[in-house]
């Protein structure tokens, strides 16, 4: 694994949780999506989380220890609050602007899918901007 | 990003610069990446305490050489010297 090959993994990853999660949030029919590929998002965090664990433990010692170093640990932390934070205030938000008074299990369910779609979004918004930078700085920093 | 610690004084820099090594030299001697090494220097990441000795080690000089307070950020520091 290099910076690079790191990079485009996150990359792909966040980036099909961005367009899943907009497809949702504002209803495009660009590819007319069905909604039984929804797992795909999910099945592509797996499979990266996956890649990178193999990498950590089984991985080429000399790039791991540069790759896998405490100041990217910090960043990863530093992301997951991010996110965490981010997506407690919008479930914040999105549970305020809801009408209690009709609620049905149609308007549950599109609440459900909105809040999933939100934090795809946010999830996947951070993990690109972050395997952009992390790229950028093994580069010019 | 910013600075992670405003009060503190990182000399990494020079005592490198003193030793004659690159940032590249120092990274791959103490296991972490070049960017790291960059990112202290600048301030943007204070490294967690092994760390800071791995490159006192390498330096071959004390942790207090590479990283200080700014004077009067902590008074226990200045009161503490009437003790020595």
């Amino acid at each position: 694994m290099t910076y690079f090959s790191r990079a485009v993994l996150l990359f792909i990853c966040g980036i099909v949780q961005i367009f899943f999660s907009a497809h949702l949030l504002f209803d495009w029919n660009i590819l007319d999506l069905p909604s039984d590929l929804m797992f795909i998002p999910g099945i592509l965090v797996l499979l990266t989380w996956a890649i990178l664990s193999l990498d950590y433990h089984f991985g080429n010692k000399d790039s791991k220890v540069a790759l896998y170093d405490e100041y990217i640990a910090d960043r990863f932390y530093k992301l997951g609050a991010a996110g965490y934070s981010i997506t407690g205030l919008g479930l914040f938000g999105l549970f305020a602007i809801q009408d209690y008074s009709a609620w049905s299990l149609e308007t549950a369910n599109a609440f459900i899918l909105n809040l999933s779609a939100f934090f795809w979004f946010v999830f996947g918004s951070l993990i690109v901007i972050f395997s952009y930078g992390d790229y950028k700085e093994s580069v010019d920093g | 990003m910013g600075k992670d610690h405003k009060d503190l004084v990182v000399l990494l820099t020079q005592k490198r610069k003193e030793a004659g090594i690159t940032q590249a030299s120092l990274a791959e001697a103490v296991q972490v990446s070049r960017k790291s090494i960059n990112a202290i220097e600048n301030g943007i990441y204070v490294p967690s305490t092994v760390l800071a000795i791995k490159i006192a080690t390498v330096l071959n000089c004390s942790v207090e050489d590479l990283f200080k307070l700014h004077d009067g950020t902590f008074p226990l520091l200045t009161e503490s010297k009437k003790y020595d």
